[in-house]
C-alpha cells in the first residue's frame, strides 16, 4: 500500500509501507533453491569424483612416483605410448596390457552371459506359484550378497582347494579326479565364474521384479491361443523384461570391466597363476601401487574408461533393436 | 512472499544444507552397481581399523603440539604386527622417552597388507614418517631412495663385530641406507617323529659330517626325502606301489619363500646373482639353474617336494606346523610359526640341522637380516638416529621378533631366551620341555649367502615381479623346461633393467 504525498511545487514522493518486489522470478528462485538443495551432491562429485578425475588426467603425462613426488616430470604422451606399443606388442610396451586385456574380455565374455542367465533362471525359479517356500528361496538366493567379498573368497579359497576343498572331495566321491581349481591356468577362470554366479543375488531380485512387473494378461492371451512355455518365454517374457536386462547388461559389463577384488586374492596380489588373474583394474592397481608409476597407472585407467564407455554406448545404440520400451514403436 | 516469514525458512535451509554437507563429507561415495562382479570391483581395502593398528601421537612439521620433537617410527612393513609383539614395542617406546623426555617417539602400526601403500601414501603427501621398520632387505630396496645416507652417523657405531658382507647388504648406490639389527639364518627343520617312523637316522647338526656314510649334499636329501614322502597306503616314494595323486606326507620342502625364484635357487644351488657385475645386465648362474631344476624335480618328477596345490591343503600354508613334512628348510624366524596357537600340536618334537653341501663344494644357508632405517625427510636426522641406535640395541625387540642379534656377543643370551620361550610354549600346549641345538644356528650364520637372494636388482619392483613369477609358474605348472623358462626370464629381466 503505497501513499503519495507531495505539493505542486515539488516531486511526488512514493511512500512504500509493503515488501519489496522481487529481484529473481519464481522460477529462477525456484531453479536456485533446488540448486542449494542438491548442492552437498554436486560439491562431493566434484570433489571426490571430478576433481580427481582430472589430477588423474593430469598424471597421465607425467612420471609421477608416489615416493618422490618432489621429482614429478611432465613426459607427454610417452605412457600413452608405452601402452599402444604395448597392445601392438612393440618393443618399448607394456609387456603385460596385452594379455591383461584379453583375460579381461574373455572373462567377461563367459561371465555376462552365464551370470545373467544364471540370475534370469533363479529369478524365474523363486517367481514360479509352483515352487513351495518362494520367499526362504528369494532369501537363501539373496544372502550371499551380504557375506564381503573378501570373506566369501577366502571360503571359496578353501572349497576350491585341489587337495582339502569340497569341491574336488565329492567329485572324487563319484570317481572323477578334480582340477586344481585354483592354481591351474586353465581352470581358474572358471573358478572365479562360480564365485561369480554364488553373488547373482542382486540380479536375481532386478530380474524379479521385472518378471512380476509383466501384465498377466499377456501370458492369459498367449495360453489361449495355444503358445508353448519356450514360445511364451520367448515372445513374451524376455521381451517384457528386456528393459531390466537392458540395465543388468549394462551394469554387469561395467563391473566385469572393473573386476579385481578376488582377482587380487586368489592371485596373491600377483596375477597367479602365471599371470592368469592378472586382469586389467589389477594390472592398473599394480602399475600405481606396486611398482609406484602412477603416471602410468593413470592413463591404464583413462584406457579402462574409454573401453567402458565405448562398450556402453554401443549396448545403447543395440538397444533400439531388442529393448521394449513401453508406449514407443518396435 | 512475506520478508519476515521468509527469513527462518531461509535460516533453515542453509543450515540443512551445512549440516548434509558436514555428513557427506565424512561419507564414501554410494556404490552403484548391484551384480556380483560389479560388487566384487571395490579395492581390497581394509577399514581404518583394521589397518591401523596402533595410531601415532598427533604432531605438526615434526613437532608434538607442545613444541617437542616427534620422531615417529612406522612399523608394518616387516614384523611387528602381530599382537605379542605391540606391548613390547611400546613399552620400548615408552621406556626411551621416559630417559628422554625432551623428546618424543611415537609408535604407529599398519597392517603388513596396507603398509607399503600406507608409506607411499605418507611420502606422497609430505606426511611421511621419521624411521620405519624392521624391514628386511627387500623391503628396503622398496623404499631404498629415500632412505637417509647413515654413512655420516655410524662413524663413532662400533660395527666391529658385524660381518662386512652383511653390512654391505644394506648399500645401495655407495648410500648406507641400514646397519643389520637382526639376522635370520637357515637351516634345516627336522621333525623327529616323522624319522623314527620311518626309522631313518637323523639329519647331521656339523658341517662336513656326514649322513649314513654318504656325504649330506642335495642328492642325499633327494634319497632321504623319497624315503620320507608317503602316500595313503603307506607307500614311500621309492616304492613302485607309490602314488603320487595320494600323497599324505612329504619329505621336503622349503615353505614361505613366496614363489621366489631366486631364494630357492639359492637354497638349492647356493649363492648367486641375477644381475651381472656391469650392474645392468640379468643373468642365471649355472649353480641357480640346476638349484631350479633341483627343485622341480622334485615337486613332479620326485614328488617328495609338495607343489603349491599340496602347499595350500597343509595348515593354510605353514606345511612344518602340519605334521605332513618331514625337513623344511627355513629360517631362524620360523621358531615363532612351529607350533599352532592351541589345540594339538601336530609337530611334537623337533630339532634343527645345517643345510647340505651343494654340488661346487660349498655350503650356502640363505639369511634374512632386519634392519631399521630413517627416511631422508625427516626433520630430525640426529634424534631419528638416536633413537634407531636405541631400537637396534633393544634385547627386548630382538626377542620378541626371534631375531638373532647381529653382535655375536649377544647371541647367547639371544638363544637362552629363545630356548625358555620355546619351553613356555610347549607347556601350555601339554608338551615337556625340548632342547634344540641352537649351534647350528650359529653356524650357519657362518656359511650365508653372497650376495644376498634379495639383493638390489635395477627396477626393483618390476623385477621382483617377473622373478615372482617365474617362481609361481614352477610351482603349480608341470611339464615345463626350466631351462626355457629360465630363458625368458633373464631376456624379460634385461628388458625391465633398461626401462
Amino acid at each position: 500500500m503505497t501513499a503519495a504525498s507531495g505539493s505542486a511545487a515539488g516531486p511526488t514522493i512514493v511512500e512504500r509501507h509493503g515488501p519489496r518486489p522481487a529481484r529473481f522470478s519464481l522460477a529462477t528462485r525456484e531453479s536456485i533453491s533446488g540448486f542449494l538443495y542438491i548442492s552437498p551432491w554436486i560439491v562431493g562429485l566434484l570433489l571426490f569424483t571430478l576433481a580427481p578425475m582430472v589430477a588423474s588426467f593430469v598424471m597421465s603425462f607425467t612420471d609421477f612416483d608416489p615416493r618422490s613426488p618432489g621429482e614429478t616430470t611432465f613426459i607427454g604422451f610417452a605412457n600413452y605410448e608405452r601402452m599402444v606399443r604395448g597392445i601392438l606388442g612393440q618393443p618399448g610396451g607394456d609387456p603385460l596390457i596385452g594379455s591383461s586385456l584379453f583375460i579381461t574380455v574373455r572373462f567377461a565374455a563367459i561371465l555376462i552371459p552365464v551370470t545373467l542367465g544364471f540370475a534370469l533362471g533363479v529369478a524365474m525359479l523363486v517367481n514360479s506359484t509352483l515352487l513351495a517356500g518362494r520367499n526362504l528361496f528369494r532369501t537363501l538366493f539373496y544372502m550371499p550378497m551380504q557375506i564381503p567379498i573378501v570373506a566369501s573368497t577366502l571360503i571359496w579359497i578353501g572349497m576350491l582347494n585341489a587337495s582339502t576343498g569340497w569341491f574336488n572331495s565329492i567329485l572324487g566321491s563319484v570317481g572323477v579326479d578334480g582340477p586344481d581349481w585354483l592354481n591351474n591356468v586353465a581352470w581358474v577362470a572358471p573358478s572365479l565364474t562360480i564365485m561369480g554366479l554364488w553373488g547373482i543375488g542382486n540380479m536375481m531380485l532386478i530380474f524379479l521384479a521385472g518378471l512380476q512387473g509383466i501384465p498377466t494378461e499377456l501370458y492369459d492371451a498367449a495360453k489361449v491361443d495355444g503358445a508353448g512355455r519356450w514360445s511364451t518365454f520367448r515372445k513374451i517374457t524376455l521381451p517384457m523384461l528386456s528393459p531390466v536386462l537392458f540395465y543388468n547388461v549394462i551394469i554387469t559389463l561395467i563391473g566385469t570391466f572393473q573386476y579385481f577384488t578376488q582377482a587380487y586374492i586368489i592371485g596373491n596380489g600377483r596375477g597367479d597363476p602365471a599371470g592368469a588373474t592378472n586382469f586389467f583394474n589389477f594390472h592398473l592397481y599394480r602399475e600405481g601401487w606396486a611398482f609406484y608409476d602412477m603416471g602410468y597407472a593413470s592413463a591404464l585407467a583413462w584406457l579402462l574408461f574409454a573401453i567402458v564407455l565405448v562398450l556402453t554406448i554401443g549396448v545403447f545404440r543395440t538397444a533400439g533393436s531388442w529393448v521394449y520400451e513401453a508406449g514407443g514403436d518396435r | 512472499m512475506n520478508a519476515r516469514r521468509s527469513t527462518p525458512r531461509a535460516l533453515i535451509a542453509w543450515l540443512g544444507i551445512v549440516a548434509i554437507l558436514a555428513a557427506a563429507c565424512g561419507g564414501t561415495t554410494a556404490s552403484s552397481a548391484p551384480s556380483s562382479a560389479a560388487a566384487a570391483t571395490e579395492a581390497p581395502t581394509a577399514s581404518p581399523s583394521d589397518a591401523v593398528i596402533q595410531t601415532p601421537v598427533p604432531g605438526q612439521g615434526g613437532l608434538t603440539s607442545d613444541g617437542r620433537p616427534l620422531i615417529r617410527w612406522f612399523v608394518g612393513l616387516g614384523t611387528g604386527e602381530r599382537p605379542n609383539h605391540i606391548g613390547v614395542e611400546q613399552a620400548v617406546v615408552d621406556a626411551y622417552n621416559a630417559d628422554h623426555p625432551e623428546t618424543v617417539v611415537s609408535l604407529e602400526i599398519y597392517r603388513n597388507a596396507v603398509a607399503y601403500d600406507t608409506l607411499a601414501t605418507q611420502i606422497a603427501t609430505g606426511n611421511a614418517p621419521d624411521i620405519i621398520g624392521p624391514i628386511g632387505i627387500r623391503a628396503l630396496q622398496s623404499f631404498g631412495d629415500q632412505l637417509l645416507d647413515l654413512t655420516p652417523y655410524i662413524g663413532d657405531v662400533d660395527l666391529s663385530e658385524i660381518p662386512q658382507g652383511l653390512i654391505d647388504t644394506y648399500k645401495v648406490d655407495g648410500k648406507q641406507i641400514g646397519i643389520p639389527m637382526a639376522v635370520y639364518p637357515s637351516f634345516v627343520y627336522y621333525n623327529k617323529k616323522l624319522f623314527d617312523e620311518a626309522g631313518v637316522a637323523y639329519p647331521p647338526h656339523k658341517i662336513g659330517d656326514l649322513y649314513e656314510g654318504k656325504e649330506w649334499n642335495w642328492e642325499t636329501v633327494a634319497e632321504l626325502a623319497k624315503t620320507l614322502t608317503v602316500d595313503a597306503a603307506g607307500n614311500d616314494a621309492t616304492s613302485a606301489a607309490f602314488d603320487a595323486a595320494n600323497i599324505v606326507q612329504y619329505g621336503l620342502d622349503a615353505q614361505w619363500t613366496e614363489n621366489d625364484a631366486r631364494a630357492w635357487a639359492t637354497v638349492f644351488g647356493g649363492s648367486g646373482s641375477i644381475v651381472a657385475d656391469d650392474g645392468k645386465t640379468a643373468q642365471f648362474p649355472d649353480n641357480w639353474r640346476q638349484g631350479l631344476e633341483y627343485y622341480y624335480d622334485g615337486i613332479w618328477n620326485g614328488h617328495f617336494i609338495p607343489a603349491k596345490a599340496a602347499v595350500d591343503g597343509m595348515s593354510g600354508g605353514n606345511t612344518f606346523q602340519s605334521g605332513q613334512v618331514a625337513m623344511d628348510v627355513v629360517h631362524l624366524w620360523y621358531t615363532c610359526c612351529v607350533y599352532p596357537a592351541e589345540g594339538t600340536p601336530p609337530v611334537t618334537d623337533y630339532d634343527i640341522a645345517v643345510v647340505p653341501v651343494g654340488r661346487d663344494g660349498t655350503t650356502t644357508g640363505k639369511l634374512h637380516a632386519d634392519t631399521i632405517g630413517i627416511l631422508a625427510s625427516s626433520p630430525h636426522p640426529d634424534i631419528a638416529f638416536d633413537v634407531l641406535s636405541y631400537l637396534s640395541s633393544s634385547a627386548e625387540l630382538t626377542n620378541i621378533y626371534g631375531a638373532m642379534p647381529a653382535r655375536p656377543s649377544a647371541q647367547d643370551a639371544f638363544f637362552t631366551d629363545l630356548q625358555a620361550s620355546q619351553d613356555a610354549t610347549r607347556k601350555t600346549l601339554g608338551l615337556d620341555p625340548m632342547v634344540i641345538d641352537w649351534q647350528v644356528a650359529k653356524d650357519m650364520l657362518n656359511y650365508t649367502d653372497t650376495p644376498s637372494h634379495e639383493s638390489y636388482m635395477p627396477n626393483f619392483q618390476r623385477a621382483d615381479a617377473a622373478n615372482k613369477a617365474l617362481g609361481s609358474k614352477l610351482w603349480t605348472t608341470t611339464g615345463l623346461s626350466v631351462a626355457t623358462e629360465i630363458d625368458a626370464l633373464v631376456t624379460e629381466l634385461n628388458g625391465i633393467f633398461a626401462e
